[in-house]
């Protein structure tokens, strides 16, 4: 457990800088689009259109109807790839990339990969090709070959923790010198895969999706990918959207597809990026929760926050953005840490739309209704996923 | 704490040939034959939890075993948060995946294990294994970069050992394999392996490679094709000839190479005495 008290640490780590971000999702295919969405409460929750979903008991998500397709992409090609590569066509209309291509990591997080293409190959004519697609780091190999980078290709998979755990491993890789510039991020897609899964798990609400709500009854899945540029504090040169100061991925040990019961992994994770970071629990001005809508996780998320904040946890705004655009997976804790810089860069942090009514058992400031004017500037976001993967980042964002 | 290097320790193997090292071939090419998979038979695991299990996750749980077989531990020894867990896979998802597609119903239990943190999640209820954690989806390659990250995390003092465990298995999806013979080596042979790494006063960095070592090319013609353990399996025999431990690995046209510097060998064997 975090000590209450004033601790006097320093960092274990440089941190990393976070130069600029790229982001499509259900309520913006574009960086600016995605935070206006955020700040509005835009609803990004819709009937699925691209595939068959009437035998299932729920057919919503928050579904991207129209993908802008990147240079020399067909509409037929590999759909996570697709959307990764649009983000990062949105990631370099606000940077370059000025180092040598060998230089340069692309590290993504994912929990699906390309397995849609897997339903694909399976067809009678199905080619083979789309059962190389299928293999999970396929999305994050064509995104290498656009970028031109020739520096470490990473992919990692920790369920709906992946893309913190990908901006991690991004930093880790400049700090060892690996790479000079790291393109980081994660992506998920909207299947029959994964919406037949979830539905089997009884995991998906019919109703609206109401994180921390004391009416709240499960998760919607949502699709989106989510790049930022990584470079070390003393590369980097000119406008930046903030730090990343520290990470921690974790394991629980616990049980297949639930969270630990009391959060044990959550907690290490929580306590070991504070202790990279070098800050105190006192230092935490905002937190974006993994915040699902799920009763389980709210409600234990709750007690993490409780047992790592400490006293202070009342006072600190605390949101999810699930509501709006669904659970993206692997996209998620990018989105979320995108969202906790420009939360600090604007002066505004976005409601945790569906939040009404409060949960005795989650009774902490949720930031309901609407956007609410405060200026972070250190955050943590915290993710979790099947398997029993945890993560944390704690970030710091640039006034603008 | 900080560590000033890190170093391999041991390596637990289990494949398609056998138990350990001893079964494997000389050549595995001439011994498979006819065989284009070799596959490694369910592990038999009592319990509730292994009977939902797939078979690659009893394949981790498997090489975790045989690596504390090897240190003479006991499994409470790397219980805990001072044990990191990564976990490289290219492809072992792939039989849960299909599974799932193919299914007439999705069941409730079945989903949680398509997802590739499965293997490594019942690797960690079965050893109580709470640290750092990370999944990484890739071939040879991806790896020597687990392999780095694990000696990084060590350094840093962010745990006291990892566990470097890649698992493989080919059979469920043989016929997708073999309409794409061209993408990579046969025979296929399964496998699950696990390297301890642990602090050392050598260090272990990763380098872009022009050709593949000595042992990784006679790794592959022992043991065929294994994709993500080869790395592992090569350091296994690496650490048991005594031979120079530079290992190399391919994926998707890449190569990368890692250096061990000397002082881990003397690390090395000191842990194995």
């Amino acid at each position: 457990m975090v000590q209450e008290d004033p601790v006097t640490v320093s960092p274990r780590v440089d941190p990393v800088v976070i130069v600029a971000a790229g982001a499509v999702t259900s309520i913006g295919a574009d960086l600016e689009t995605f935070w206006s969405g955020l700040v509005d409460g835009r609803d990004g929750i819709s009937t699925i259109e691209r595939f068959r979903v009437d035998d299932l008991r729920v057919g919503r998500a928050g579904e991207i109807k129209h993908v802008v397709l990147p240079p020399g992409q067909r509409p037929t090609d590999c759909r996570a790839s697709l959307l990764l590569l649009a983000a990062a066509e949105d990631l370099l209309r606000r940077c370059s990339l000025d180092a040598d291509p060998a230089r340069i990591g692309v590290v993504v997080g994912t929990a699906l990969g390309g397995v849609e293409e897997l339903e694909h190959a399976l067809d009678k004519d199905g080619r083979v090709s789309r059962a190389a697609a299928a293999l999970y780091d396929s999305p994050g190999r064509a995104l290498a070959r656009r970028l031109g980078a020739r520096g470490p290709e990473l992919t990692v998979s920790t369920a709906c923790a992946s893309g913190a755990t990908a901006l991690g491993i991004g930093a880790d890789l400049l700090r060892a010198d690996r790479a000079d510039l790291v393109v980081a991020g994660g992506f998920d897609v909207l299947c029959r895969f994964v919406m037949r899964g979830f539905d089997a798990l009884r995991a998906l609400t019919r109703e609206r999706v109401r994180p921390f709500d004391r009416r709240r009854t499960g998760l919607l899945l949502g699709e989106g990918a989510a790049l930022v540029l990584m470079a070390r504090d003393r590369d980097a040169r000119g406008p930046r959207l903030g730090r990343l100061l520290g990470h921690a991925s974790t394991s629980d040990g616990a049980h297949i597809a639930a969270p630990h019961p009391e959060g044990r992994g959550l907690q290490a994770a929580v306590r070991g990026a504070l202790a990279q970071a070098g800050l105190d629990p006192r230092d935490v001005d905002f937190v974006s929760a993994h915040g699902t809508g799920t009763v389980l996780n709210d409600r234990i998320e709750t007690a993490v926050l409780k047992k790592c904040l400490g006293s202070r946890a009342g006072e600190i705004a605390i949101n999810s953005i699930k509501g709006g655009i669904g659970h993206t997976m692997g996209a998620a804790a990018t989105l979320e840490a995108i969202m906790c810089l420009l939360a600090s860069r604007d002066g505004i942090v976005p409601p945790t739309h569906g939040y009404e009514e409060a949960d005795p058992e989650c009774d902490l400031d949720y930031v309901p209704l609407r956007a609410r004017r405060l200026r972070p500037r250190v955050s943590l976001s915290t993710s979790l996923g099947f398997g029993g993967c945890n993560a944390a980042l704690v970030l710091e964002g640039s006034p603008a | 704490m900080h560590a000033p290097g890190a170093c391999v320790q041991a390596v637990g193997v289990v494949t398609g040939w056998g138990e350990g090292l001893a079964a494997l071939p000389v050549d595995a090419a001439r011994a498979a034959a006819t065989r284009t998979t070799l596959a490694i038979p369910r592990p038999s695991l009592t319990g509730e939890r292994f009977r939902r299990a797939t078979r690659e996750c009893l394949l981790g749980i498997a090489a975790v075993r045989a690596l504390i077989e090897e240190t003479a531990q006991r499994s409470g020894d790397i219980a805990g948060e001072s044990t990191a867990l990564l976990y490289v896979t290219a492809a072992a998802y792939g039989a849960s995946n299909r599974a799932f597609v193919e299914a007439a119903t999705a069941g409730t239990l079945r989903f949680p294990y398509t997802a590739p943190s499965a293997v490594p999640a019942e690797v960690a209820i079965e050893f109580g294994l709470t640290g750092p954690y990370v999944i990484f989806i890739g071939g040879a390659t991806t790896t020597i970069e687990a392999l780095a990250h694990a000696a990084g995390l060590v350094e840093r003092g962010e745990c006291e050992r990892a566990l470097v465990l890649a698992v493989e298995t080919f059979e469920e999806c043989e016929d997708l394999y073999a309409r794409g013979r061209w993408l990579i080596g046969r025979p296929l042979v399964e496998a699950a392996a696990c390297a301890l790494v642990g602090p050392g006063s050598g260090r272990l960095t990763v380098t872009e490679a022009m050709s593949a070592s000595a042992l990784t090319r006679q790794t592959r013609q022992r043991v065929g094709e294994t994709l993500a353990c080869e790395p592992l399996i090569a350091l296994a025999l690496g650490l048991e000839s005594g031979d120079d431990l530079a290992v190399t690995g391919e994926w998707r046209g890449r190569r990368l190479s890692l250096v061990s510097e000397p002082a881990m060998r003397s690390i090395t064997n000191g842990a194995q005495t």
